[in-house]
């Protein structure tokens, strides 16, 4: 599947402003709309469109299985253990960081770390979502 | 310390997951796996000196946070869970040491673990919902997993149904959500008024879960599940996950005012499934499915335990069922893996000592004969029972003996010798040991009333098979595709919700 110049000129333009886009939902998420969910899957989109215009074959030389594998499965650890370490300061999943003026992006302590592992998560499991499903479409 | 009991299984199940992909040794993934498995244990030891136990996850305020408890309702479904998944790890090492993705089964497994524990423990129906979910989803993964021909099938039913009731449930919880501003199940019950609206949620609630447990008329994905998934996966479908939805049915319970009426057909419901189950297992040829039908008729004692209001009775005799059913899927899945067949008529456990008694002594305390596990739970359900209905449970266990009559009359019947793991055969045999102790324990003695009944089930198995019932082969088939199957069952389920809803006007 490889769409026509433009499609390819454009997407590959685009995809780069997606996932700093994405870095923004996932770190300023506790202060403006947004949050870890919606940053993994805008994070998804910008492979996703790589995918569509360039093909399933060629983009996963780049965005390997194993590796895409290794994000998702280090950030879940990552996110369970930050609830863990919380049980040394009091109790599961407790903000053991909040420092900083209201409003900063270090008064959220933990909730930024929250949305970035999750937003990771998300964005590494819909890449393994399509790369299963295209692999029983492609045929080119 | 509670939400400890989830998190040590959750860690386990990426760090497995993580370890796979990383493509170190099985036998690296394995240890992890087991202490996964165990981690929960450890901490259970820990609190299990306070028992009746509160807490609100990451300290917040009541209202606000999330609260997990630990108490009289669900430390035995915990403990259940608990030792039926210990058994359970040790014999799906061995049985899935040969299978190709075997860091990933290990992996939903422990993920399964994680959901049911978190479903047990929480007060919170939302919470609850979320958990139950994380076990239904690696449900349908590890019976899509299964090699045999139709478990793709089967699972995708179980999907499509199980998800349908999935957000009726949500949909009911954000009704009651709505009317009281509240999804913890202690203020529910503080703040709410009986009204119209809480009866259309109780309505599709309990109509949600009752087809997630697999009550008679909504049972339809149940034997097709349960058989078709690999064995030990079966034992954990059929002995811990549909208890998941009855602890959401006893949350219900605790926190809505339901009405009188509502409660009796429930009752209706729960009678109907167990004499259903009945039927069905007296002519089923199929080992697995028997023991799935077998299911769903005691799934039926617990709703009814629900319906009476006798809430001790109903968790007892989930517990009990839970150790006993696992148990009886994993000697099942022995035999089967040594004899390569599932029909009950080629099937023999004479060349195996230990699966033969085993087998015996879970057959016996299903049907409720002391000094087993099973008569303890019976006898707490029997209190407070009017006399009539008391008198319906005693033929519904004689029915129960006789189809599990029949099944040891099978298996003592034709001779073949095998070898069966000593992996596979020793977790059921010492769950069948443990359900002997606890009926000890429980102060069950050995009752002559049961002799009579054991005594009516032989003699009954006698009669039918004089009369040739059991040896006919019955088979029966809705419809080919596997579309038309789910549109007959939505229409039943739907139904069904019309039916529960229209009991309160």
């Amino acid at each position: 599947m490889k769409m026509s110049t433009v499609v390819r000129t454009t997407t590959k333009l685009i995809s780069p402003f997606l996932v700093t886009y994405a870095v923004y939902l996932m770190v300023y998420g506790h202060l403006s709309p947004g949050g870890g969910f919606q940053a993994g899957v805008v994070l998804a989109v910008s492979v996703i469109l790589l995918i569509t215009s360039h093909g399933y074959k060629k983009v996963r030389k780049r965005f390997k299985f194993k590796e895409v594998g290794m994000i998702e499965n280090i950030s879940a650890v990552f996110l369970v253990s930050l609830g863990l370490i919380g049980f040394m300061f009091g109790s599961f999943f407790y903000n053991f960081l909040t420092k900083g003026k209201f409003g900063s992006v270090i008064s959220g302590g933990i909730i930024p770390l929250f949305n970035v592992s999750i937003g990771l998560k998300v964005g590494a499991a819909f890449t393994f979502v399509f790369y299963i499903l295209l692999r029983w479409v492609e045929s080119d | 310390m509670i939400p400890l009991l989830v998190a040590c299984p959750l860690l386990f199940a990426f760090l497995v997951s993580l370890f796979d992909v990383l493509g170190v040794r099985a036998k690296i993934t394995r240890f992890l796996f087991l202490t996964g498995a165990i981690s929960p244990w450890i901490v259970f030891f820990g609190i299990r000196e306070k028992v009746p136990l509160d807490e609100i996850v990451g300290g917040y305020a009541k209202t606000a946070g999330i609260q997990v408890s630990l108490d009289y309702i669900n430390v035995y479904f915990m403990l259940a869970e608990l030792i039926l998944f210990f058994a359970v790890s040790i014999y799906s090492i061995e049985y899935f040491s040969k299978h190709r993705k075997n860091g990933k089964i290990y992996s939903l497994l422990l993920l399964m673990h994680t959901g049911l524990l978190g479903a047990f423990i929480s007060r919170d129906l939302f919470n609850y919902y979320i958990y139950m979910e994380i076990a239904s989803v690696s449900a349908f993964a590890l019976i899509a997993i299964s090699e045999e021909k139709g478990a793709k099938r089967a699972a995708y039913k179980y999907l499509i149904l199980s998800l349908t009731a999935s957000y009726l449930f949500v949909f009911a919880v954000g009704m009651i959500y709505l009317k009281t501003g509240y999804l913890n199940a202690e203020l529910i019950r503080g703040s709410i008024l009986p009204s119209r609206e809480i009866d259309v949620a109780a309505g599709i609630a309990f109509s949600a879960l009752l087809l997630k447990a697999g009550v008679f008329p909504l049972h339809s994905w149940l034997p097709d599940a349960h058989s078709k998934a690999p064995d030990p996966v079966s034992a954990l479908l059929s002995g811990i996950v549909v208890k998941v939805p009855v602890y959401g049915m006893l949350l219900l319970y605790l926190s809505l005012p339901l009405t009188k009426r509502f409660l009796t057909v429930l009752m209706v419901v729960a009678f109907a499934s167990i004499f259903f189950g009945i039927v069905l297992m007296i002519v089923e040829r199929n080992i697995k499915k028997f023991l799935a039908y077998s299911t769903v008729s005691q799934m039926g004692y617990v709703v009814l335990g629900v319906s009476t209001s006798n809430i001790l009775g109903s968790v007892y005799y989930a517990f009990a069922h839970a150790l006993i059913k696992g148990a009886l899927f994993l000697s099942v899945g022995a035999l089967i893996r040594a004899q390569r067949s599932k029909e009950i008529r080629n099937l023999s456990y004479r060349g195996d000592a230990i699966l033969m008694l085993s087998i015996l002594i879970l057959s016996l305390a299903i049907g409720g004969v002391s000094p087993f596990v099973g008569a303890y739970g019976k006898s707490l359900l029997f209190e407070g029972m009017k006399k009539p209905l008391e008198y319906i449970l005693y033929i519904a266990g004689i029915g129960t003996l006789v189809a599990f009559t029949r099944l040891n009359y099978y298996l003592l019947k034709s001779r073949e010798n095998f070898n069966a793991y000593s992996l596979q055969r020793m977790p059921p045999f010492l769950l069948s040991l443990l359900v002997l102790a606890l009926g000890v324990y429980y102060g069950q003695r050995i009752d002559y009333m049961d002799f009579v009944l054991i005594v009516s089930a032989v003699i009954g198995f006698v009669l039918l098979r004089r009369s040739g019932i059991i040896e006919k082969d019955i088979r029966y088939r809705f419809s080919k595709t596997v579309g038309e199957e789910i549109n007959i069952f939505m229409t039943v389920f739907l139904l069904f919700t019309l039916f529960l809803l229209l009991q309160n006007f």
